[in-house]
This record gives structure tokens, sequence and C-alpha cells, in this order.
């Protein structure tokens, strides 16, 4: 397989850049034009080394990573305790609207600036602020109403046992309120893998950067190749948190929830509704 | 790369306005015009599929799921796709703004249709309306605040996404941006991404305020 492309002169002229390549965008300026589709990824010199599938691959998923962790670290527990509390209502709607209001492109590109002076590089910073001002809305609404919505009754049940308040939200309402939660959070998260690309046009890398490169040296088959990358690490990531959502229901909950899709739906609707 | 800092380089040089006006006018135009049409087209397709929703009740769930597979669709995969096929035109910006439009409006249209009470529509057939008139004077004055809200949403969405479509040279107000990253000029990034915030908050209040003035009897119940 690696013979047949490297006698390709994808190969060739790939192999012949490949020690010069100090500069990033040189050696990527090293795939020719009327490579195929197949070539382009069958070739093992796209999934190795610092320009590589994989590496880039690894950035995508370490900075989406990051972003998901302290979205859900910083909304889930402050929106469990308001909803709880039943406070900052009205706070808890404009926040989320203003979320709304902010073009993500634009504010990593206005953090760049800031971020270079500071002297902390054109990365992670600016795209990273980015995309947690994407996540944390949809996260801080799913479970503000979840943990809002939990049956009174249970609530009420739990306090006449005796429960303490911390007791009342840590094992009643939030158990029960899980789903949801969860739901809000799968949502946010394939939009940030979904929107992380963007990075790679504000001088990161990351999966996007072949359709950066593809597009600055017109090459359609590097694009599509970028394209078809970034869309299948979406898909993966819808498909696996939904995965992990069937996994954790208790067999029993699961053979009764027909209304999964349903409620999903209108679950995913109202997020985007605001 | 040499980069320009400090006084060389400030983040907003205000003669740039001046000098580079016409640059920012065309952007400011270019950004108003694709927002509205992606939005225009979204909301001709979306009002279609509602229709075909309301029609044939079953359709709702596939059309609803392809909506929200469209949206899901990440945006730089979506331009870099249509790249490949269509080169850098104005379709390739066009098609995926429509297209993320779509799944907030087929909901909002849909919510609005379904908040019609039965007893109204049952009243509208008594009064002895043809369909034709119980959909315009009926059904579609209830249904206006939520298609106005999702129209809304949708061009402020849309308004943040088309920065992006500067990717395949139509980004409007995102061009700036671009440019200004590649060159490591701060001024027309500063300028692009500030003004297609504002232009976000603009159409928001807009549309808070045609949707005030198209329905005078939502305020006027409110008051006392």
């Amino acid at each position: 397989m690696a013979d047949a492309v490297g006698t390709t002169p994808a190969g060739t002229m790939m192999g012949a850049t490949a020690p010069a390549a100090t500069v990033t965008w040189l050696a990527q300026a090293a795939v020719p034009r009327d490579i195929t589709l197949a070539e382009w990824f069958t070739d093992p010199e796209t999934w190795t080394g610092s320009n590589g599938i994989v590496a880039s691959l690894g950035d995508t998923l370490l900075l989406v990573i990051a972003v998901i962790l302290f979205s859900v670290l910083v909304s889930v527990p402050t929106a469990a305790l308001l909803a709880h509390q039943r406070r900052a209502e009205l706070a808890s709607a404009w926040v989320v609207n203003i979320g709304r209001a902010i073009p993500t492109f634009a504010i990593a590109g206005l953090l760049v600036p800031v971020s270079l002076r500071a002297g902390y590089g054109f990365e992670p910073w600016p795209i990273f602020i980015a995309l947690t001002l994407l996540t944390v809305p949809p996260m801080y609404l799913s479970t503000y109403t979840a943990v809002k919505q939990v049956d009174p009754a249970a609530v009420n049940a739990a306090r006449a046992m005796g429960f303490t308040e911390r007791e009342v939200l840590l094992t009643v309402e939030l158990p029960l309120a899980l789903t949801v939660i969860f739901t809000g959070i799968r949502v946010a998260s394939v939009q940030v893998v979904a929107t992380e690309p963007i990075r790679a046009f504000l001088g990161g890398d990351g999966l996007g950067r072949y359709v950066r490169d593809g597009i600055g040296q017109n090459n359609p088959t590097l694009v599509l190749g970028g394209a078809i990358l970034i869309a299948v690490l979406a898909g993966i990531t819808a498909v696996t948190f939904v995965a992990i959502e069937w996994l954790a229901k208790p067999p029993g909950v699961r053979r009764l929830a027909g209304g999964r899709t349903e409620r999903t739906l209108s679950a995913r609707k109202q997020l985007v509704e605001t | 790369m040499v980069l320009a800092t400090g006084a060389a380089n400030p983040l907003l040089r205000w003669s740039y306005f001046v000098e580079q006006w016409d640059r920012i006018e065309e952007a400011i135009f270019q950004h108003v015009q694709l927002t509205l049409l992606a939005v225009a087209f979204g909301f001709v397709i979306s009002a279609a599929l509602a229709f075909l929703g309301m029609r044939y009740r079953w359709t709702i769930t596939p059309i609803t799921l392809f909506a929200a597979f469209l949206y899901t669709i990440p945006s730089v995969a979506f331009f870099g796709v249509l790249v490949s096929y269509l080169g850098l035109t104005l379709l390739t910006a066009l098609i995926p703004l429509t297209a993320f439009t779509i799944l907030i409006l087929v909901t909002n249209i849909l919510d609005g249709f379904s908040s019609v009470p039965a007893s109204v529509r049952e009243a509208a057939d008594g009064m002895g309306l043809t369909p034709a008139q119980r959909l315009f004077t009926v059904e579609v004055p209830i249904a206006v605040p939520y298609i106005i809200n999702g129209l809304r949403i949708a061009t402020v969405t849309t308004v943040g996404l088309v920065t992006v479509a500067a990717i395949v040279g139509y980004g409007g107000l995102g061009r700036l941006i671009l440019d200004g990253l590649r060159r490591t000029f701060w001024t027309p990034l500063t300028i692009g991404a500030s003004l297609s915030i504002l232009l976000a908050l603009l159409f928001d209040l807009l549309f808070y305020a045609l949707g005030a003035w198209l329905t005078p009897w939502a305020r006027r119940r409110q008051a006392p």
C-alpha cells in the first residue's frame, strides 16, 4: 500500500519537500492539487508527523475536552444551586440571551490581540474563552430548568423525612434532573466540536487546518478531506454521547422510555429557542 | 514574522474609519445582505416544511430530525465541502447559512400554529370562514409572536455565522476579522468583530420592536 502511494506524484513530492519543512505552511504546500481523496487518506504522511491527522486530532480533542469539562464544572453546580434556591430566574434568562448574541468567531478574534499582548500567543486562550462562552449558556439553561422542574412532591417528601437542603439537592433533585442535564451537555458538546475548527483561522491548528490550507492552496481535495474529518468527529461525538446516555440508564427505565426521541427533540428545541 | 506591537499597531486606529470607509461600508452591506438573504430563503423553506408538517402530521418527526442534522453540521466542514464543488462563490456561503436557520424557524413556526387552540379553530369554521380566511385572519395572527421570535433568533445566529463565511471569501465584516488576523493588523480585526456584534444586537432590537408592533394586543393585555 505504502509502495503504491510512494510511486504516485503525491508521494514523491511529499518525500522531496519533507526534509525542508521547517515552516508548517510549506510542508502543507507540498500536497499536490491532482491528488485524489483516496490517495490523500491512504498516504501515511497524511496521518503522521506534526501536521498529520493524528496530531491535529489530538490538538482538537485536547481543547474540546478542556472546554467541556471547564464549562460543566462552572455551569452545572451554579445552575443547580441557583435553581434549588429558586434564585436568579430573570438573570438566568438574561445570561442565556446574551450568550446567543455573541458570535464565537468575532469574540475569539477580539481576544487574539489581547492574548498576544499579554504574552500568551495566538493560542489557546482566545478560542478557549470563546468556546466556553458558547457552551456555558445551554448547559446552564438545561441544568436550571431540569432542577426547577423536579416534582415538588418528591422534594417535599425528602424534606419531611428530615433531609437537609444539601441532601435534597444532591440525592433527590440532581438524580431526577440528570437526564435533561446530560442532554444539555451533549447538545453543547456537539456544538463545541462543530465550532472548534474555526481555530485554524485564528492562528491555531487542530482538525480545521486542512480546510484552511486547502482553501489557501486552492486544493479542493484537501478541503474536502478536512471537511470530512471534522464532520466525522462531530458525528462520533453525538453518537458517543447518545450511547453513554443509553448505557447510563437502568435497563428497566430503558425499556420504559419509548418517548426518548420525543423528549430529546423537545429538549433540543428548548435549547435552540432559548 | 515580525509582530508589530504597541503604538505602531494599536487595537483600534480611529483614522482607519476615514481612510478605509469604503471597505467598511462594503463589508457592512455584504454582511447585512448575506444575513437577510439566508434568513429569507430559510424562512421560505421552513414555511413550506411547516405547511407540509401541518398537512401530514407524520412528516414532522423526519422534518425536525433532518433540520437538526443540518444544524449540527460543523460550519467549517459545510463551507469546505461546498468550496470543493462550487468554488469560492456566493452560493457556497449562502447554502450553509440558509441551512443553519431551518431548525430554528421550522420549530418556531410549528409551535406557533400548534398554539392555536382547537376551540378557536372550530369557532372560525363555525363562523363560516374558508380555510384560507381562517389561516390568514385567525391562525397566522396567533402564531406571529412565535414566528417573530424564530426570525429573531435565526437572524442573530446568522449574523454570527456570516463572519465564518469569510473563510470562503464572502464574510462581510468577517473578512475584516480574517484580514486583520492574517496581517496581524488589529484595527480591521477590532472593527470587524465589534461591528458584527453590534449588528447582532441591532437585529435583536429590531425584531423585538417588530414583534411589539405586530402584536399590539399582547401589550394591551399586559397593561392593567
